[in-house]
């Protein structure tokens, strides 16, 4: 899906007040969401799984800003950095006992769990949405992140 | 004292509250947005956090990436400025559960006097004159217009969780009610998650007044006098001022001791403000209650000489309130100018963009709170406040003198701003006299009239 048919999509839902509009196309998904949503709280514990409404959907999903589409385009073609998609303490495997579960070298595919980002106690899912194998590791273990710090590059393959 | 909190907020109210951190020794943990990344005044904060897009329901009003960050960072409480979370109860009691502390009143205040319905009951139970209307929601549309014809029209069709001049439409007969009662229950179900209306009667002409409240969690209550923001376009308002002009001591008097009454039926504690309308005969009636430190804030503190997000940092930590009423003063008179990125004669327009040339007024009994600067971008995705412009002198007169020498000496460009209009407003001859209403830029600017 390319920059353009979001672009029209987006005017779709401006032009004919939609909040919500979902899109599957063969391997693409996209989800837009339009407009005020009330704040969304975590409303139970889990130990492992995205925080209802902590992190953003693991499929692409601009929001109606298309200056966030533009700078996800915007990485070089053939590296691409997998960037953390919310404020946490960054876990490089599910327990300190485990090994890491991506190192570099590895290959992973978009639904590759590349890590975890622990967030008010819960353990949110990471995944690599792309295909690639991974060239480095930017951050350490039990290291606090930000939005959009770099986590890893990947060499797009 | 608290050794670190954190802004939950951005632009010049972040900045207002890392300035009180900085002279209190405490360290300011700042939050941005992917927006916000390139602003000067975080390099100002002991440290800052980047919690989101540009977007502010995944970064300043995503209570998750905040308590997140203030986890992160380890702080102590959360300053939460004013919009975004600041009068959120949900994120009010997050902020307790997670051990930190909510620079702001108690939950338990904001869930009351957050709902328009419960604060006016609560307001009658304390001899708080209230608009006639309904003390309930109306179920529909017929007792909608059986409270209409109760009070006499024209009526005001209210959202009870409504606030900020939102969810409000007017109906000057049952016709207009009845067509008019579908629409408010929607937007109000789509806006607040709440359809519920109210019904009130509608003042002509009327001021808008309020008093600033500062109480301690022990009870002690101050009132710092009152504000009158008259000046509004579509319920934003462009200027206010303290004292306010042409209301006489007596009802100056028992404006403040009613918010003070008010204020302790509901056990508050921090800062708010508690709004009246005036009419033209000075009969005032309670409106509503901003459990939160406001934009006009400066205000006040130019004409007492308090620091009132001070009190907020040292109320929250625990602090007793040591000003007595009767040395709380009300000196001279302050004026201030909200200044936006809009375009007045294109409808106000939002102007975002570059900000190339940036030169502040300064001078006796000016004080500018602005987060912006040659070289600021001003970007779309939030309010078009660029600076609070203020002057404070022994009166009136020579406040709106000031006021004009300062409007005057101010150049931002070259996006537009609302200063051309604001030089009209204080220039105009109704202004001058103090003879304001909440429908006054509505009638003198629209028709085009300049009036000097």
């Amino acid at each position: 899906m390319d920059l353009k048919t979001i672009k029209s999509l987006v005017q779709l839902m401006v032009e004919n007040d939609l909040s919500r509009l979902e899109l599957r196309e063969g391997d693409t998904h996209i989800l837009l969401r339009r407009g005020h949503p009330p704040v969304m709280l975590p409303t139970a514990t889990t130990a492992a799984g995205p925080a209802a409404g902590g992190a953003l959907p693991s499929a692409p999903s601009p929001t109606a800003a298309a200056s966030e589409t533009s700078a996800q385009a915007a990485a070089p073609a053939k590296e691409h950095q997998i960037r953390s998609p919310m404020v946490g303490t960054f876990r490089a495997a599910p327990d300190p006992e485990s090994p890491p579960l991506v190192k570099v070298g590895d290959e992973v595919r978009p639904d590759t769990v590349v890590c975890l980002i622990e967030a008010m106690k819960v353990l949110n899912e990471i995944k690599a949405e792309t295909t690639g194998r991974i060239t480095k590791v930017f951050v350490k273990n039990a290291e606090a992140v930000e939005f959009d710090q770099p986590l890893f590059a990947v060499e797009l393959i | 004292m608290f050794k670190r909190i954190l802004v939950a907020n951005r632009g010049e109210i972040a900045l207002r509250i890392i300035r009180a951190c900085r002279d209190m020794g405490i360290e300011a943990i700042a939050v941005y947005s992917r927006a916000d990344r390139d602003a000067a005044y975080l390099k100002l904060a002991h440290d800052a956090f980047c919690i989101g897009p540009e977007s502010p329901q995944l970064s300043y009003l995503h209570a998750p990436a905040i308590i997140s960050a203030a986890e992160l960072a380890d702080v102590q409480a959360i300053h939460p400025g004013y919009g975004f979370l600041s009068e959120n109860p949900t994120f009010a009691q997050m902020c307790r559960d997670c051990r930190i502390e909510f620079i702001g009143p108690s939950v338990e205040s904001m869930r009351l006097l957050g709902n328009k319905v419960e604060a006016r009951r609560l307001a009658r139970t304390v001899k708080v004159p209230i608009l006639p209307g309904s003390l309930e929601p109306v179920a529909d549309e017929d007792e909608a217009v059986a409270v209409a014809e109760r009070i006499g029209f024209p009526v005001m069709i209210k959202a009870a969780a409504g606030g900020g001049g939102r969810g409000m439409r007017p109906a000057h007969n049952e016709a207009t009610l009845r067509s008019c009662f579908r629409n408010a229950r929607a937007e109000a179900e789509a806006a607040f998650k709440d359809g519920s209306l109210y019904i009130e009667k509608l003042i002509e002409r009327p001021r808008h007044v309020e008093v600033q409240i500062l109480g301690d969690k022990k009870g002690n209550l101050v009132h710092l006098w009152e504000r009158d923001c008259s000046i509004q376009r579509r319920h934003q308002k462009l200027v206010e001022e303290s004292p306010s002009p042409h209301i006489s001591p007596r009802t100056r008097r028992k404006i403040c001791a009613a918010a003070l009454r008010l204020a302790r039926a509901a056990r508050y504690y921090s800062a708010g403000t508690f709004e009246f309308l005036v009419d033209q005969d000075e009969n005032f009636y309670f409106m509503e209650v901003n459990t939160r430190i406001q934009v006009e804030h400066p205000v006040t503190e130019l004409v007492t000489g308090i620091d009132l997000v001070r009190w907020q940092l040292r109320i929250a930590a625990g602090e007793t309130l040591t000003l007595a009423q009767d040395e709380i003063p009300q000196r001279g008179a302050a004026i201030e100018c909200r200044i936006n990125a809009e375009s007045p004669d294109e409808d106000f327009r939002p102007c975002p963009g570059r900000i190339d040339e940036f030169i502040p007024p300064g001078g006796p009994g000016v004080r500018l709170d602005t987060h912006v600067y040659a070289g600021y971008v001003v970007s779309p995705h939030y309010d078009s406040l660029l600076a609070k412009l203020l002057v404070h002198r022994s009166t009136r007169a020579e406040a709106i003198t000031a006021m004009r020498r300062a409007l005057e000496e101010f150049r931002i460009g070259p996006i537009q701003t609302t200063i051309p209009l604001q030089l009209s407003i204080i220039e105009h001859a109704d202004f001058k006299k103090g003879n304001v209403d909440t429908g006054f830029i509505e009638r003198e600017i629209n028709t085009g009239t300049r009036k000097t």
